[in-house]
């Protein structure tokens, strides 16, 4: 019988490895002073930074997880292994030329400021192919549970953020299309939020619709309260996306109305979700919850606030101050944290399937959860969130410097946690489990 | 004096409980994800389940019990077939496996 399974996303490690790296690089340029939560979002520093954290982090760790995670909700495989290899190789060499380019731009290099279209052309390729190779199996499986549709909602989103990304690029970058293009620069907070919102929010939580009841037991149907959130999230973020760019033409008075409205439904499907997840939670059969599912509840909780925050900040007509310190919550409390604690998962299941899976049922293979020790892990997520949380309070509170503090702890659980993932991949605590220094003969390396 | 025990039902299900769904880190029989056991002359056939439809761990895990079967004393052959129907749900485990995760009976 066939021992290897063309279940393990081959790219999947690899696409973590170099996140991660992308995330704490962008970290390094804020403790750099490069950039702040308060600071414009037009300096080349805070650029730089945006779209390492949203390409070099989230994109690949995002799209990492999907092209292991699609095949699991639709049991058809990915349209190509190696297509998935293009997307990282893409996405990661045009987020450098992006990067690449901001900082031409700002210390006046014009010619080397073309690196930033041309980079954002290679991540309109890497995302255009990824979306290919995720929603072909997405779109053939019938019928699409709702994690899947939700998904496939996120890559429209996705498509139009990479869109209005690009043309923005040209914008920047080409002196001759500057006066066809610039008025759309005013729609920068509605690229932000078809990305973060329409794109990463949706999907991820179609992805915890699937991950949280599979690893806690509890039941996976989602009923109508599932559905709202889609439905609710989508209209409710097309509604804002939508109208925030008309009006970057037009200031007629419906289209501010669809605005508000189509934020009072993304509210509505956040409070909506948030609910459901504490029933998931609730109602599981598993009594123990794992380090990844027990530290991913801070995520969930920094959505809340989140959100809460920046429905506070718009009725009182004050987002644009706030604005930063929601972004740097929302993608580092949320996505970010997010990302972490299921990482934390991920990588000793795929760590699992790729080095002892072609032992099970020859001999004694160790269990995923004897790859982490997860009492270490606990630290790290408490400070990683706490200096999320306060480094947000000093964002609101103008403090560069008791900000870059927070992300200093947030840097150094970010790399204890990296140190974790590593011991699991390499069976570090299996090992010590079993009171040998090498590696035993139960735990075979079968690759590398 | 012979000391060899002739392949049945049993044996072959004793055999599986070194079998481990890898995620919630115990055996597939007591997780209830064995359905049907049958021996025949130097062959068995199972069919099971997993926990989830698409489960990334489903190769290994029909192959680990594949090669436990192939393993036993007078199995020629194993046929291990996968079946949705019905949907596994924690109520398939055994009162020691329900015991082991802290489940409500």
């Amino acid at each position: 019988m066939a021992v290897l399974s063309n279940r393990l996303s081959r790219w999947t490690l690899p696409m973590f490895t170099c996140a991660l790296v992308n995330f704490l690089a962008a970290q390094g340029l804020i403790l750099a002073g490069l950039t702040w939560p308060a600071e414009s979002i037009s300096t080349s520093g805070t650029l730089a930074a945006v779209h390492l954290l949203v390409i070099g982090w989230l994109l690949l760790l995002v799209l990492g997880a999907l092209f292991q995670f699609v095949p699991v909700i639709t049991s058809r495989p990915l349209v190509s292994q190696s297509m998935a290899l293009v997307t990282l190789i893409a996405l990661e060499t045009g987020m450098v030329g992006m990067v690449g380019g901001f900082f031409s731009i700002g210390a006046g290099y014009p010619t080397l400021a073309m690196a930033l279209p041309l980079g954002g052309l290679a991540v309109c390729l890497g995302v255009l192919i990824a979306c290919w190779n995720i929603g072909v199996p997405l779109i053939r499986s019938r019928p699409l549970p709702l994690p899947g549709r939700m998904i496939l909602t996120g890559l429209a989103f996705l498509i139009l953020t990479v869109t209005l990304g690009f043309s923005f690029a040209l914008t920047l970058a080409v002196p001759v299309l500057a006066p066809y293009l610039a008025p759309l620069l005013a729609g920068v907070g509605d690229h932000a939020l078809a990305g973060l919102g329409g794109w990463f929010t949706l999907t991820a939580m179609g992805v915890s619709y699937k991950l949280l009841p599979m690893f806690m037991l509890a039941p996976e149907e989602r009923g109508i309260a599932g559905d709202s959130v889609h439905i609710l999230g989508t209209v409710g973020f097309a509604l804002a996306v939508g109208a925030g760019l008309a009006r970057v033409w037009s200031a007629a008075g419906p289209l501010r109305t669809a605005e508000l409205v189509g934020y009072a439904a993304v509210a509505i499907a956040v409070v909506l979700y948030l609910w459901d997840v504490a029933k998931i939670y609730r109602t599981r059969k598993r009594t123990v919850v794992e380090a990844h599912n027990r530290a991913a509840i801070a995520a969930f909780a920094f959505l809340g606030l989140g959100s809460a925050l920046a429905i506070g900040f718009l009725m009182t007509g004050h987002l644009s101050v706030g604005a930063p310190a929601i972004v740097f919550l929302i993608v580092f409390g949320w996505l970010g944290g997010l990302g972490l604690t299921q990482l934390y998962k991920i990588v000793p299941f795929l760590t699992w399937l790729s080095r002892y899976g072609s032992s099970l049922g020859r001999g004694h293979v160790p269990r995923v959860q004897d790859l982490v020790l997860e009492r270490r892990s606990y630290p790290w997520f408490a400070l990683y969130f706490l200096g999320v949380l306060v480094g947000a309070l000093f964002g609101l509170l103008g403090s560069p410097r008791g900000f870059r503090a927070c992300i200093a702890l947030v840097t150094l659980a970010t790399v204890g946690l990296v140190i974790e993932y590593w011991r699991a991949w390499r069976g570090h605590y299996a090992h010590l489990r079993h009171g040998e220094s090498a590696t035993p003969p139960f735990l075979p390396t079968q690759r590398g | 004096m012979s000391t060899e025990v002739s392949l049945n039902r049993d044996l072959v299900l004793d055999a599986l409980h070194d079998v481990i769904d890898p995620e919630l880190g115990y055996n597939i029989v007591d997780l209830g994800l064995i359905y049907e056991v049958e021996v025949g002359t130097g062959i068995v056939e199972i069919t099971m389940t997993m926990t989830t439809p698409g489960c990334p761990a489903q190769d290994y895990i029909m192959s680990g019990v594949y090669e436990r079967c192939k393993s036993l004393p007078g199995v020629d052959d194993a046929r291990v077939h996968l079946t949705f129907l019905p949907a596994w749900s924690p109520r398939l485990m055994t009162p020691v496996a329900k015991a082991h995760f802290g489940i409500q009976e």
